[in-house]
């Protein structure tokens, strides 16, 4: 049969032709130079690195900044802008500097930077990096290389606080919100310089050559804020962004099922957890089934709290409720971090013995009790807490689930005012004893401890381990001390441990990223598998 | 006309005034900003100070009253988590909103009208009938479900427009828009068009019921009689006399394109006030709520003057003092 070609199928096979070869176009369009777009799930508010210490801030100033410290994915410390330390007294800290580093406007780096930066976070009016500087009395330079930080008590955490702190130029230590804003002072020796930003909308930086560690993949990167789920996933499958952070799991499917895409998975180092008021005698929350008063509160007997962890099915929680986007946790930190302790042992699933448990304890018919949790703040947080109670309900607990918003919830469960409550602390530290302070300790306004003890825990022998620890700044002394914490708060069940949450980024085939621990997206560390 | 103006500027000031009452205390209520703001290793005294910095330690009143002092000399506070003044955020994010509402609005009027006209002069036609039955469509699907369904074919599955973004800019009078340049426009396209879906429909469905209103009407026909051309007619005596409705709906409609593109601008990560709005609730972030608050007030003062100039123009009748 012969076959004519009018002019209309010729159109329509040029069309078709150009439709199906539309999207690969873009992608190989992107292999060949060094571009990098990532989509932050979170919007970054300032460039000016001390002004206000929040993730996404101090995630999108490690990209102009470096500080004396390098802060690792698993929270270790690595020489960064200091090559090394030493303790020179309890309250004395040297710290030798890096020599031939420049910054991003060809001056260079010395000890005056340092006093000026670590200075400069310390008394700016907002305050934000107090809990890093609070107890950094002086800085001081015997030399331009060498830099001695006098602390007002010995403090065992001041590295893991200079790593938060980043370092800008001293001729830029007397610029404000606006100079750092608009690019004039956010001069850094970090990896990328300066080129462009928009608030809300994009930060955009170039590759710096001469970066001391060496030079990114990347000649270009740009970070753009899109904390729309679906905004974020369409423009990744689109071929805008290269790697978008908090990849949706109703997306997971598609980005998976393609060769053009993948999901790249990390766990964070943030510990989800329930915690139970343990000191009321009658709790707020806490009922008899028909609705009267009990006699004493059930929560304060560590077999009520075993039994009501052994109901949750926290894999199945993770697997199903989060779609993988949590994984189960017995314990402040996972295995290799700081204090963590093999003598934690794991509650498993048992509805069975949580019932018998139950009934030895002297509740066989349960009670009655309600939950409350955020909405929105966590991952799946009011999903959880539902399924949690239809778990609860099966061993005879009848558990009524309560969420709110944020702004609402935060003060009234630090303050103690629930009977159960979804609760949660993001181990930057990557150690015990920050979280264990916060959470765990007897709460003391003046010492800043257990402010967020919203269950009224009071152990002694936390307590003395605790200042113990906090004092002591051998890290051999105090990784046993820090240890036999997690052994107490997880084996009598202080609080019960639910999951960490999962880092989940969505990326294109060709991009190579290690996720971090306190979930930041550091476009130094993503690699071009095409270079 | 002057002394309507006034009159106006006077009748907005105590709207604003109000405003600034109840938005203060309502956002008071909904919650503790250092609570949010703070990083939660702070200590009580780092926590006392924060507190002061914000001028939070302040009883209400006095805090009310400093807000007011300030805005006589044209500061409306500076934000919690910019640390900027909340006027200047506010502007700064204007010119990406405004862009995208007006074009918006060009495409619905573009549309919306000579559709609405020919429906309205020709009711019987099949084509009159698919246009009412999609303008259906376009006023009953949610804006957030076309937007993601937008960018689902045009740009994820036949690539041709970007998902997000507002592309290059070039500056203008000291503003960057974006309308003027290739790349900007494929950007503000998509948008434009969800945002301008719902208006479309209803600049349409109202032009057609004018027009069935207006042509039956003496003075058409008395037109028609004296000989004049159909265009004439339908151009000047009914179009003209449909306006009305048209321009008051369109101009209260378009305070809306303004003040609440939220959904749009989310999905197409479009860099305007609506984000700006969504993430200074979520941070309860009080100076730029109530200065985004009294930023549209005066938005709807300023359009429903601007309408009332409109009808003089279109009609004679109506004299802007004509009810003193």
């Amino acid at each position: 049969m012969p076959i004519t070609i009018t002019r209309r199928t010729l159109n329509r096979t040029a069309l078709a032709l150009l439709l199906s070869t539309a999207i690969p176009a873009a992608a190989i369009a992107d292999d060949g130079d060094q571009k990098l777009a990532i989509g932050m799930s979170t919007t970054f508010t300032t460039l000016d690195p001390h002004e206000a210490s929040s993730a996404p801030n101090n995630a999108a100033s490690r990209h102009i900044f470096d500080s004396l410290i390098n802060r690792g994915g698993a929270a270790e410390n690595q020489p960064q802008l200091a090559t090394e330390w030493k303790v020179l007294d309890p309250t004395h800290w040297q710290f030798t500097l890096r020599e031939g580093v420049k910054f991003h406007d060809g001056t260079a780096f010395d000890a005056e930077d340092v006093i000026a930066s670590l200075l400069r976070a310390r008394d700016l009016p907002s305050q934000s990096f107090a809990s890093y500087t609070r107890n950094i009395t002086n800085v001081t330079a015997p030399d331009p290389f060498t830099v001695v930080v006098e602390t007002s008590v010995p403090d065992p955490m001041i590295l893991n606080s200079l790593s938060r702190i980043r370092i800008i130029s001293a001729d830029h230590a007397k610029d404000g919100v606006a100079e750092f804003d608009d690019g004039s002072a956010a001069v850094g020796t970090g990896p990328f310089k300066f080129v462009s930003y928009a608030p809300g909308d994009r930060l955009v930086v170039e590759r710096n050559d001469d970066y001391f560690a060496g030079a990114a993949d990347w000649s270009d990167v740009t970070l753009r804020m899109i904390p729309d789920d679906g905004a974020r996933l369409a423009a990744l499958l689109s071929g805008d962004l290269d790697l978008i952070e908090t990849l949706p799991a109703e997306g997971m499917e598609r980005v998976e099922s393609s060769k053009d895409y993948k999901a790249i998975w990390g766990q964070s180092t943030r510990l989800v957890f329930l915690g139970m008021d343990v000191s009321k005698d009658q709790s707020p929350f806490v009922k008899a089934k028909d609705g009267s008063e009990l006699d004493k509160n059930p929560l304060k007997d560590e077999r009520v709290r075993r039994a009501m962890l052994m109901a949750m099915n926290r894999p199945a929680i993770v697997d199903r409720v989060m779609q993988k986007n949590g994984t189960v946790a017995d314990q402040y930190v996972a295995e290799g971090y700081f204090g963590h302790s093999d003598d934690v042992k794991r509650v498993d699933y048992d509805p069975e013995g949580a019932k018998a448990l139950l009934a030895e304890a002297g509740y066989p018919d349960g009670f009655k009790l309600t939950l409350h949790g955020p909405a929105g703040r966590y991952v799946k947080d009011s999903e959880v807490l539902q399924a949690i109670g239809q778990m609860l309900a099966r061993i005879g607990i009848d558990a009524s689930v309560e969420v709110m918003p944020w702004s609402m919830y935060s003060d009234a469960y630090s303050e103690g005012q629930f009977s159960v409550f979804f609760a949660s602390w993001g181990v930057n530290t990557g150690e015990v004893s920050n979280p264990a302070i916060a959470t765990v300790a007897t709460r003391n306004d003046e010492k800043g401890t257990g402010r967020y003890n919203g269950g009224g825990i009071n152990d002694t022998e936390i307590d003395a381990l605790l200042d113990q620890a906090t004092s002591t700044l051998e890290e051999a002394e105090r990784e046993p001390l820090l240890k036999q914490v997690s052994d107490l708060t997880f084996n009598k069940l202080w609080i019960l441990p639910l999951h960490y949450e999962n880092v989940v980024l969505g990326a294109r085939a060709g991009i190579d990223y290690t996720p971090r621990g306190d979930k930041y997206t550091l476009a130094y560390d993503v690699k071009n598998a095409a270079k | 006309m002057v002394t309507s103006l006034i009159r106006r500027t006077f009748q907005a000031l105590i709207v604003l005034f109000a405003m600034t009452a109840i938005v203060f205390v309502g956002v008071n209520v909904i919650g503790n900003p250092v609570d949010i703001l703070i990083n939660p290793d702070a200590n009580a005294a780092e926590k006392a100070r924060v507190i002061a910095h914000f001028g939070l330690d302040k009883p209400l009143w006095e805090q009310y009253l400093r807000f007011l002092g300030g805005i006589v000399q044209g500061d409306f506070g500076t934000s919690f988590v910019y640390n900027k003044p909340a006027l200047g955020l506010i502007l700064e994010r204007m010119p990406a909103t405004l862009e995208l509402a007006f074009t918006a609005l060009f495409i619905a009027l573009a549309v919306g009208l000579p559709l609405g006209l020919y429906a309205g002069l020709y009711p019987n036609r099949v084509s009159s009938k698919v246009i009412m039955s999609g303008s259906i469509l376009g006023f009953s699907l949610p804006t957030f479900w076309v937007g993601l369904m937008l960018v689902l074919v045009f740009s994820v599955e036949l690539g041709w427009l970007p998902s997000n973004g507002r592309g290059d800019t070039v500056e203008l009078f000291g503003v960057r828009w974006s309308f003027l340049t290739g790349d900007g426009l494929r950007h503000l396209l998509l948008p434009a068009f969800n945002l301008a879906l719902f208006k479309t429909s209803l600049v349409l469905r109202l032009t057609r019921a004018g027009v069935q209103e207006v042509l039956p009407q003496e003075y058409v026909k008395f037109a028609r009689a004296k000989g004049l051309t159909e265009r004439r007619v339908i151009f000047v005596h009914v179009l003209k006399n449909l306006m009305i409705p048209v321009i008051t709906i369109v101009g209260l409609e378009f305070g809306s394109l303004i003040a609440f593109s939220v959904v749009t601008e989310s999905i197409f990560a479009w860099p305007g006030m609506g984000k700006l709005i969504i993430d200074s609730i979520n941070l309860l972030d009080r100076p730029v709520i109530v200065a985004y608050l009294m930023m549209m007030v005066v938005l709807f003062v300023v359009l429903n003057f601007v309408i009332e100039i409109c009808y003089t123009l279109l009609d004679p009748r109506v004299r802007l003092n004509a009810r003193d």
